[in-house]
């Protein structure tokens, strides 16, 4: 797509064109990107999938979305033509969600899909691994979710106060696509972890709730940040059923600093899925106890029940992003689960 | 202006078409009831309270309680013939969430449809997602029974008390359908 020059451009024909896309309810809230027919096919020359190909279902709703419908909402959300294979497989991923297929995207808790991206991909399309990752000001973090949030809305008819039943939502809901910081994780990608050879441009995606921030800067040992995160990942505000799952977007000094005192990925898991707890008296003091819930119940009030159900990569995905200039973590609450694969960007 | 924007609504669907309700029965005496809950926090309940008011109201023949185990997703093949096959009708709920209250009406419709009467419950709080699904599948006028938010933190005495009420609107449901004004 070339760039015409200012005296070329029609602002107020633009503005039309967006009043319109308003008014056929077809936006998210904010301006949209007409598509049409020679935009779509710019999209649509960067894959070999067939345009039909159905990507994208909801079988409770009777609907689904082929290539060319995420085609569609990817012009329409912003996106640049090359980020479009990166669209499809973030539907690939989400597709293999059970939370994504099984309701979540009508659920009361709202909850948002979490994108990130492996391999050199990210340099390519400018992805935003580093400082204010998950803000905004990267065109590639802030569209390709969004082009997943118009495909709910507009493919599926997903719509809020109607089929969209979200209680208070939550901030970003289609703005959270990442790049892992791989030239700053002293371990290997999430794409490995995923099922994935070191290196495949790679894309993996779930359901997340929210974010919470651990801002350890201070510490003398590293066993005080993984206190830190234990804390922070065992509060009872969160907690639902017996486990749970989350994932650490894992600030990259954080991961220096593990690294150092000689621990990899998956001892930083362990550790962390080790402490991350609390005792049934903690949860029946807010109405929590698991006492009548489970059929391996009562428990005693000292009984400790972990947050995590094991410590394998699904239920603690850990992800190395954000500047080294202030040592911040980010919990992310996973909505349900995480399938535990990534998949290829074709 | 809008000639060469493309509505991106225009997805592939596979809607079904519009519905009707199955042939009501004359009475619901020695009828088997089927229960179908979704798992959610007191649905069983609140379904087995209702069965056995209609027990001593109707005098309907065995309770028959099943459980969908992916509350937001459709029914599957097999527990649609299990429910045809054990069962004469079927009160279906509670939906009392985003997806499992749209879906309750959703399985309704498909029950109907298979000649199967149903009685679906959901709580008031989800009234336009219920009344959302009705219309995706071509049926905008389908009833389905509302019951006041919140049924997860109930009491054994309030499931009871709740039952009462709810159970009338059930049998009247099974026995006559739509109401005469909204009938198609």
């Amino acid at each position: 797509m070339s760039s015409p020059v200012t005296s070329e451009l029609e602002p107020a024909t633009a503005g039309h064109v967006s009043e319109y896309l308003f008014e056929r309810g077809w936006s998210d809230g904010l301006p949209l990107v007409p598509a049409t027919e020679e935009s779509v096919q710019a999209f649509l020359v960067h894959t070999s999938r067939d345009e039909d190909e159905i990507v994208a279902r909801l079988p409770q709703l009777d609907r689904e979305a082929t290539v060319r419908d995420l085609a569609v909402h990817a012009v329409m959300a912003g996106c640049r033509p090359e980020y479009f294979p990166v669209v499809l497989a973030a539907w690939d991923a989400l597709s293999a969600e059970r939370s994504a297929l099984g309701g979540g995207w009508q659920s009361t808790s709202g909850p948002a899909p979490f994108v990130i991206v492996n391999g050199p991909i990210r340099a390519e399309l400018g992805i935003n691994s580093t400082g204010g990752v998950l803000g905004p000001g990267f065109r590639p973090n802030a569209t390709i979710p969004r082009a997943i949030g118009l495909t709910v809305r507009n493919s599926f008819r997903v719509i809020p106060h109607a089929l969209e039943q979200a209680t208070q939502g939550l901030p970003g809901r289609w703005t959270m696509l990442i790049g892992e910081d791989e030239e700053h994780s002293p371990w290997e990608p999430l794409s490995v972890d995923g099922g994935l050879p070191a290196g495949a441009d790679s894309v993996t995606a779930t359901l997340v709730r929210t974010c919470e921030f651990v801002d350890n800067r201070h510490f003398s040992d590293p066993e005080e940040v993984l206190r830190d995160f234990a804390d922070t990942l065992s509060r009872s505000g969160s907690w639902i059923f017996r486990h749970s799952s989350a994932a650490i977007v894992l600030n990259p000094d954080h991961a220096r600093v593990f690294a150092e005192a000689g621990m990899d990925k998956q001892d930083v898991r362990e550790w962390i899925v080790g402490h991350a707890s609390k005792t049934e008296a903690e949860l029946a003091a807010v109405g929590k106890g698991l006492s009548g819930q489970l059929p391996d119940g009562p428990f005693a009030p000292d009984h400790v029940h972990p947050v995590f159900a094991d410590a394998r990569p699904a239920n603690l995905p850990i992800i190395v992003a954000g500047s080294r200039n202030a040592a911040m973590s980010m919990v992310v609450r996973i909505f349900s689960t995480w399938s535990g694969r990534s998949f290829p960007i074709r | 202006m809008s000639g060469g924007i493309i509505d991106p609504t225009k997805s592939r669907s596979t809607v079904t078409a519009a519905g009707t309700d199955a042939s009501r029965p004359e009475q619901l005496r020695d009828l088997r009831v089927g229960l179908l809950e979704n798992g959610k926090r007191n649905a069983a309940q609140v379904l087995d309270a209702v069965g056995h008011v209609l027990a001593e109201r109707h005098g309907t023949g065995p309770l028959v309680p099943l459980i969908k185990k992916q509350f937001a997703m459709p029914l599957p093949d097999d527990l649609v013939d299990e429910l045809l096959a054990g069962c004469d009708v079927v009160v279906i709920g509670v939906g009392d969430c985003g997806s499992c209250s749209a879906s309750a009406v959703a399985d309704g419709i498909r029950l109907e449809q298979a000649g199967l009467p149903a009685a679906v419950i959901c709580t008031d709080a989800f009234e336009t997602t219920s009344q959302a699904m009705a219309e995706l599948k071509g049926d905008q006028a389908y009833p389905f029974i509302l019951t006041e938010h919140p049924i997860a933190n109930l009491t054994g005495e309030q499931i009871a008390q709740r039952a009462g009420g709810l159970a009338e609107r059930v049998a009247e449901r099974l026995l006559v359908g739509r109401p005469a004004s909204e009938a198609a």
